[in-house]
């Protein structure tokens, strides 16, 4: 790899105010854009902005209502965070099947969702948890829902001069599972993905949420399934039923990782079995 | 870029370009090649090294990340010139074969023990996840930090 020039801002006013400069892009835990920059640099000559040092971009919080993630908080910290094991446990699976331990020690959830895949794997937790993103400009800062970020594979709105700065959501007791199938267990790319989020009252689903990863061109919720599945119990006929439904909101296509038919058939599989993890520990 | 950092327990002063990989200035400036090159991607942990203690793969990493950090590579594992425990358990099993992805197993390896100093056999592969190695078939590196974490005697040897 040739050499990029680098931006090293001292604090997060710098790192905004040097974003909105032309050929800047900005650089978390580097496992996507520096293997980018490894496979084709010669089309590529980007300023990289090291947010790295920027420590108020780091943390977890949580409040009664509320936790806030920093953008830089990486794959390792979401696994080892006993407040997120706790109210997001989809998105620690998630953060803890991807990648490596070297992957994870740097991979941050901000570079995930900016990165901008549909097989990000933290992406379909944040969707079922609905979380909400602060975007952040030298001008002033905007909140955008995670499913509105997200214009196609590899697209974003994130504006030219923006960084994402914090990813919130509500504090709530859900059950919820992340499962996924790629390749082989570690250091592969997801080539399905399901993410749920359950509220079980007096043995009925109260509330339901359904994302789906690496099958659409961005993540997607699949609301039939979640329609079907509201004020159900979680028998076997239900679980199978909403297995079949679920495989119809799937919108793959063929590519190197998996083929689309493959990918349908998976969702159903991935789905039957998360919903009867939710069944048996209720 | 000026890059103050820990390495290997000393303190490194160095002027370098804050684009250069982690890999290129230990290899090609500071001389430290005991860490490997492979996919230059991420994928083969080849030239793993840790990062406040934690593994990373050095070729994902700029020299501007690690200003004030603390590194330690594969040659700064021993101590008064003897190898560490974990180096002696990949000697003793024969864990070696061509070498080329050894100094990151180890690297690896002694990171898992500083945290889990008696990990599980599931535990050990998951840790080791991230180093390909492309002769052994694994088994006698895990059989290594089995050994290392005083989980396992050293294999009878086969006379």
């Amino acid at each position: 790899m040739n050499q990029v020039e680098t931006i090293n801002p001292a604090n997060l006013k710098e790192a905004l105010t040097a974003k909105a400069r032309k050929d800047v892009v900005a650089i978390a835990g580097g496992t996507d854009i520096l293997v980018k920059l490894h496979d084709r640099f010669d089309k590529l000559s980007p300023k990289l902005l090291i947010l790295e040092n920027l420590a108020s971009l780091h943390k977890i919080t949580a409040s009664q209502k509320e936790i806030s993630i920093g953008p830089l908080v990486t794959f390792s910290d979401i696994e080892s965070s006993s407040i997120l094991r706790k109210h997001a446990s989809q998105l620690v699976a998630a953060a803890s099947l991807a990648g490596s331990v070297q992957i994870r020690n740097r991979a941050t959830i901000g570079g995930n969702i900016a990165n901008g895949s549909p097989a990000g794997d933290t992406i379909p937790p944040l969707y079922v948890l609905g979380a909400v993103l602060e975007l952040s400009s030298a001008k002033g800062k905007r909140f955008v829902p995670i499913e509105k970020f997200f214009t196609g594979p590899g697209m974003t709105v994130l504006r030219k001069n923006e960084l994402i700065t914090a990813i919130k959501f509500t504090r709530a007791d859900n059950r919820g599972f992340f499962l996924r199938l790629a390749t082989r267990q570690a250091l592969a790319i997801s080539k399905v993905s399901v993410a749920a989020s359950i509220i079980v009252e007096n043995g009925k689903i109260q509330a339901v949420k359904i994302a789906l990863g690496a099958v659409a061109p961005t993540v997607i919720r699949a609301v039939r399934t979640e329609d079907f599945l509201k004020g159900k119990e979680l028998s076997e006929d239900i679980i199978n039923k909403a297995a079949v439904l679920v495989k119809e909101e799937a919108r793959p296509i063929d590519d190197i990782r998996s083929i689309a038919v493959y990918r349908k058939e998976m969702v159903g599989v991935l789905m039957t079995r998360g919903l009867n993890s939710i069944a048996e520990n209720a | 870029m000026k890059l103050n950092f820990k390495l290997n327990g000393k303190n490194v002063n160095i002027e370098a370009p804050g684009g250069e990989r982690l890999l290129d200035l230990l290899r090609e400036r500071l001389d430290l090649v005991g860490t490997k090159e492979g996919c230059g991607k991420g994928e083969c942990g080849a030239c793993t090294v840790l990062l406040d203690g934690e593994p990373v793969c050095s070729c994902l990493v700029l020299a501007a990340q690690v200003d004030g950090r603390q590194i330690t590579t594969i040659e700064g594992i021993e101590s008064d010139k003897q190898l560490s425990a974990v180096q002696r358990a990949f000697e003793q099993t024969g864990s070696v074969q061509c070498g080329f992805c050894t100094p990151g197993m180890v690297l690896s390896a002694v990171a898992l023990l500083n945290k889990n100093p008696r990990p599980s056999k599931d535990e050990i592969k998951r840790a080791l996840s991230g180093n390909l190695c492309r002769c052994t078939g694994y088994e006698k590196i895990f059989e290594a930090v089995e050994l290392a974490a005083g989980n396992k005697q050293k294999r009878p040897v086969n006379k």
